[in-house]
């Protein structure tokens, strides 16, 4: 395999872990710690796939996707800012409840055909001349999700570092009391952020479907929501570094899947643990570097 | 004599409160799976008799739920034991899965070892909860000593077995070359626990695992200290816990009984490794687990009767896709429902009484 079929294939799932890891980020800098990105991705990746397949459209998928995810992150706020639960009690039970809603919905709007039903394919980028270029190609010559995950990691990371909302937005994660007094609407934000977040996971699991298989099948996330809740951690939250886990996974996942086919004498299946063992290492190995915005995981009350 | 009636009060209070927690997210849940029905286009009131009588009407659908009671009971406190400390085991999965595999995997090598029944069975019954324990010890040693969060290392770690149980029922020395999914060779007869009037044996263990949970939190040591980082983990820091072993210990013990569980779904029910094994409904007894355990608030006292109530909604269940073409995965959606709307009711009661 050469190098630009490599990266080209290694951009396609970065795709997925830095949309997923950049939402998780973007909830996590108000405080709103977003462990069901699994379940929004199932959520979407069947209800983006039924949209898109129904319509005929691969726009109105990856919308759908992302409404799905909207609906989900409201849920998660609304309670942990009204009722005070738990957040990740919360998040756990959405990811089943999103995991349970998404075969659900397939199986009472397609249920099982003789045919495995795909969905319109997601229109390509062509960049002329830079498409030509072997390495740089690989990263260009991708669909309009990729370059959705570039600009939006890029928007993300231009917020927080250069504008004034994008600080403020910071001051929230670290202390709500202190931006609240300086007339800084903590609950609304949070509500913003977590919203926003869970969208781009929505559009993360639309992606599964519609940009990856073009056909659902149960489980399609296989665990990388939780990944990327491991990908915002040791990025410390930040968008430039959640963006270069993302891409370090996707290619121990291409490496893994590679290698599986091409060894004789290990079994596959060692192979295939390797991300998910790698995550684990990964994470011993960055936990001194690791920061928390320290209001994550609490419930904002003025009193 | 007025403390006793303060207690009386308290005790009417928590009646009530729990009495309108489960009943007000019940009835939610009911309303929902109604809707779902008609929206499906069948008669509400026969499939939601469905949903609740298959388990009382015959004793087929009797044996069923225990069947599915028992193993649930394992991955419940599997979740429930480290909730009690705020940490999130969401790996009874993989530690069922491993527990079972193991145990498969010596059974398998003892095959001409020819060990009689009553040394078989505790031995292999040791390997589970020792794989079990060991596995989820990985996850509560990575929280303790690496600080890294549970739900991460306990989900990567489900993978991780499930691989591994593929793994061993592929591979040339354990498969059975007539079979063309992942399944092994069957277990010695030796190694098989039976059934009474088709109730497996494995719930005398469910029982004694109840009966050592209860020992455990209520009458030793490590149960005093457990319950005192639940309630205030830097005040129970003050007084000298060791912490960081309560952590592990609590992910020790949840494995070790997910690993039991596993054992005895391997040498009781299926009586060789089957990919997949771990499942019921076509869904994770883990993740039936984890919606008890949230069910149950963490107080393993009432989990052996969540899990019963939890199977029978899941023998219905199978039972409404297998005569009326229900989807399963509409009853996993309410269940998911009332495990969100019971965690919410109770939460707000609890901090309206205050």
């Amino acid at each position: 395999m050469d190098i630009t079929t490599f990266i080209s294939q290694t951009i396609v799932y970065t795709t997925v872990y830095a949309l997923v890891s950049l939402g998780i980020v973007i909830g996590g800098r108000t405080g709103i710690f977003n462990i069901s990105g699994e379940g929004i991705m199932l959520a979407a990746a069947s209800s983006g796939f039924i949209i898109s397949y129904l319509t005929e459209n691969w726009f109105f998928g990856y919308l759908a996707g992302a409404l799905v995810g909207c609906i989900i992150g409201f849920i998660l706020v609304f309670i942990h800012e009204n009722f005070k639960v738990n957040q990740f009690i919360i998040g756990i039970s959405l990811v089943l409840l999103g995991s349970a809603f998404s075969d659900l919905l397939y199986k009472m709007v397609i249920g099982a055909r003789l045919f495995v039903p795909m969905a319109p394919p997601t229109p390509e980028v062509n960049i002329p001349l830079l498409s030509k270029i072997p390495i740089i190609s690989g990263f260009l010559n991708q669909d309009v999700i990729v370059f959705f995950m570039y600009v939006m990691t890029l928007l993300a990371w231009w917020f927080y570092y250069k504008t004034k909302i994008g600080l403020e937005t910071r001051a929230i994660g670290e202390n709500p009391k202190a931006t609240d007094v300086v007339g800084v609407k903590v609950i609304r934000r949070r509500y913003l952020a977590t919203i926003t977040g869970s969208a781009l996971i929505g559009v993360a699991g639309a992606y599964l479907t519609l940009g990856i298989t073009g056909a659902y099948s149960p489980d399609i996330s296989a665990g990388r929501g939780f990944m990327a809740v491991g990908i915002a951690i040791f990025a410390s939250w930040k968008p430039q570094r959640a963006i270069i886990g993302a891409f370090l996974f996707a290619a121990i996942e291409v490496i893994s899947f590679k290698l599986q086919i091409i060894s004789h004498n290990i079994p596959f299946q060692f192979f295939l643990m390797l991300p998910f063992i790698s995550v684990l290492i990964v994470m011993v190995l960055l936990k001194k570097q690791v920061e928390f915005p320290a209001s994550l995981g609490k419930p904002y009350s003025r009193e | 004599m007025k403390e006793q009636k303060k207690d009386k009060s308290q005790f009417l209070t928590n009646f009530l409160r729990g009495l309108m927690v489960y009943g007000v997210s019940i009835f939610l849940a009911f309303v929902i799976i109604s809707f779902f029905i008609a929206l499906l286009g069948y008669n509400v009131p026969r499939a939601l008799q469905t949903l609740i009588t298959t388990s009382f009407r015959s004793t087929f659908g009797f044996q069923e739920t225990i069947k599915k009671t028992i193993p649930l009971i394992f991955t419940t406190y599997a979740f429930t034991i480290p909730f009690m400390i705020r940490f999130f085991n969401i790996g009874g999965w993989g530690q069922m899965l491993f527990g079972g595999t193991m145990t498969a995997v010596v059974g398998l090598l003892l095959v001409n070892v020819a060990l009689p029944s009553y040394m078989m069975i505790p031995l292999l019954l040791i390997v589970g909860i020792l794989s079990g324990g060991f596995f989820a010890l990985i996850a509560g040693f990575l929280k303790a000593k690496h600080n890294i969060n549970p739900i991460i290392s306990t989900i990567m770690l489900n993978f991780v077995a499930y691989l591994f149980v593929n793994f061993i029922a592929t591979a040339p020395l354990f498969k059975d070359p007539l079979e063309g999914h992942p399944i092994t060779k069957p277990l010695p007869d030796s190694a098989m626990l039976g059934f009474f009037k088709g109730i497996p044996y494995s719930i005398f263990l469910a029982i004694i695992a109840i009966i050592f949970v209860f020992i455990i939190l209520k009458k030793t040591k490590l149960g005093y200290e457990i319950t005192s980082v639940g309630y205030n983990p830097s005040a129970a820091q003050t007084y000298g816990i060791n912490f960081q072993k309560t952590i592990m210990l609590t992910f020790l013990i949840g494995g070790a009984l997910a690993g039991l569980g596993g054992s005895l779904e391997v040498i009781n029910i299926h009586g060789k490794l089957i990919e997949g094994f771990a499942k019921t409904s076509g869904a994770q007894y883990g993740i039936f687990g984890i919606l008890t355990g949230l069910v149950v608030a963490g107080n393993p006292l009432a989990v052996p009767i969540s899990a019963f109530l939890i199977s029978v909604l899941l023998v219905g269940a199978d039972s409404l896709q297998r005569t009326m073409q229900i989807p399963v995965e509409m009853v996993f959606f309410s269940q998911a429902i009332i495990v969100l709307s019971i965690v919410t009711i109770r939460e707000k009661l609890s901090r309206g009484g205050k």
